[in-house]
């Protein structure tokens, strides 16, 4: 891969010693999918190459603090690898995702983007 | 003969004899995203897949779902004790019904519900029964009551899927009329399977993988053994690759290998003293090693054009595994491992555009007849 491609991080199962590489953030939110599918294991931020971070463990409040007010919204996938520090699994940030959506609090102007209200 | 993209050469379909010039499928095959999109019904819309292991199974109304390109299906077992498969989209208004759920979690319910609006189905796949308000027209003033038709249980039931087994092994065919039988595709591989005690074997371990080649990249280079003794050197160094014999058939083709060492009686599945690699096309193996009481599995699904996940299941008699079994997982991984590296390496190859056409060698009959099979679905 040359230095000019994209480059998000690396995900990863430890139980099933998978690592991937993944160009986009949100790629790493389809690899946790893909992989949950056929196994059941939750897919985990190995390595974040993003320069981002949030001063919260909570989902809603990092959302708040990542939201730059961009009309497509906040890619799950960077709040994943912006909670990721804090001990919060991808697994939690779509629960948490889940449930603010239910509640109103937040919607998604684009397919896996998100934006509070 | 290498045809290279630089304009003196041209590509021509696969010869059916590999002695012949142009005796490999061309690489824009293995790159091209509309191929791939072709392929999702030319293949495995009309071939037998694998979907999973009848033992997650157990009882009436287990169930584990499988994606398989765009289809999504469940495979349950009905109140008969026979596995079927449905299309996991409700009647009513085509809905996906159940959560993914994988064959090593497998989900229980008496009844296949919609939670969009509740039509419940039997396990069979006939409508069960339907809320109230399909009932009785309460929010239409037009409509009386006596007059909204009933539903027919069969007509307004689930979209079967054909299915049918090499022992624990259930496989299905999303053609509405599937142009071979089960038995007629897989031929020997069926009967060789069915003489072995397979369903007395438990999923022990899953690995799943992504790698960055298109399907078939993969399929060929599980397909020989030419690679071999360049890339897996711990491997190879305990097996006498000279005795070994690559036996290929319509649909399905065998590495037969022997240990350089004899290896125990007692901890083969199958009688003869080798190990057998099965390829069932399109994307499936049956692995027996023959060093250790168990077999393996893998099926190649590909995400697109350029990524596929390998899903290596492990069985053997006990989930609590023996230093053996454990050993033989390792060695497997490892094999994969190093298959990862070459087939990334062939794939980005690919993708540079500068072959037009690889040729085969003699020793490569397996990948022949792997892109022989390619072509003629693509010219179905």
């Amino acid at each position: 891969m040359s230095g000019s491609e994209p480059h998000a991080g690396v995900v990863t199962c430890p139980t099933c010693e998978l690592h991937v590489r993944v160009a986009e953030p949100n790629d790493a939110i389809e690899v946790y999918r893909r992989h949950g599918r056929v196994t059941g294991h939750d897919v985990e931020w190995e390595r974040v190459a993003l320069d981002v971070t949030t001063t919260s463990a909570d989902v809603g409040s990092a959302l708040a603090d990542l939201d730059d007010g961009r009309p497509e919204g906040v890619p799950i996938g960077v709040l994943a690898a912006a909670l990721s520090p804090r001990g919060v699994p991808i697994a939690d940030v779509l629960d948490g995702l889940y449930e603010l959506r239910m509640e109103g609090a937040i919607y998604e102007p684009t397919d896996d983007h998100v934006r509070v209200l | 003969m290498t045809r290279w993209n630089d304009g003196s050469d041209e590509i021509a379909a696969v010869s059916p004899d590999i002695t012949d010039e142009a005796n490999a499928l061309p690489a824009e095959y293995f790159t091209d995203p509309s191929v791939f999109e072709m392929e999702k019904e030319s293949v495995f819309g009309q071939y037998w897949i694998y979907a999973g292991h009848e033992s997650a199974i157990p009882e009436a109304g287990r169930y584990f779902t499988r994606t398989i390109g765009d289809r999504q299906i469940i495979v349950t077992r009905d109140a008969d004790g026979d596995v079927r498969a449905f299309y996991n989209v409700c009647a009513h208004r085509g809905s996906k019904m159940l959560d993914d759920t994988p064959m090593t979690d497998p989900g229980d319910l008496s009844r296949i519900t919609c939670p969009y609006h509740l039509w419940s189905y039997e396990l069979d796949g006939t409508l069960a029964s339907t809320p109230k308000s399909f009932e009785e027209a309460t929010l239409n003033p037009d409509i009386d009551d006596d007059e909204i038709p009933a539903l027919d249980p069969e007509e307004n039931g689930l979209a079967e899927v054909t299915t049918d087994s090499i022992g624990p092994l259930v496989f299905v065919n999303f053609a509405e009329e599937p142009r071979l039988s089960l038995a007629e595709q897989a031929g020997s591989m069926k009967s060789d399977l069915e003489a072995l005690p397979i369903g007395d074997y438990q999923l022990a371990r899953r690995y799943v993988s992504e790698v960055e080649c298109n399907w078939k990249t993969f399929g060929s280079n599980y397909s020989e053994c030419d690679h071999c003794a360049a890339n897996h050197q711990d491997w190879i160094s305990g097996v006498e690759i000279g005795d070994s014999e690559l036996e290929v058939n319509d649909y399905h083709w065998i590495l037969h290998y022997k240990y350089t060492e004899e290896t125990d009686d007692e901890v083969r599945i199958h009688e003869e003293d080798e190990g057998r690699f099965y390829y069932f096309w399109p994307n499936f193996t049956f692995n027996l090693y023959g060093t250790a009481d168990g077999y393996g599995t893998y099926y190649v699904d590909p995400i697109d054009e350029g990524r596929i996940q390998l899903v290596a299941d492990y069985y053997f008699e006990s989930t609590d595994i023996t230093d053996d079994e454990a050993e033989l997982i390792r060695t497997s991984r490892q094999l994969q491992e190093e298959d990862f590296e070459i087939v990334e390496r062939q794939h980005e190859g690919l993708r540079t555009g500068a072959l037009g056409q690889g040729h085969l060698g003699p020793n490569e009959h397996s990948v022949h007849r792997l892109h022989r099979l390619a072509q003629e679905a693509y010219d179905a």
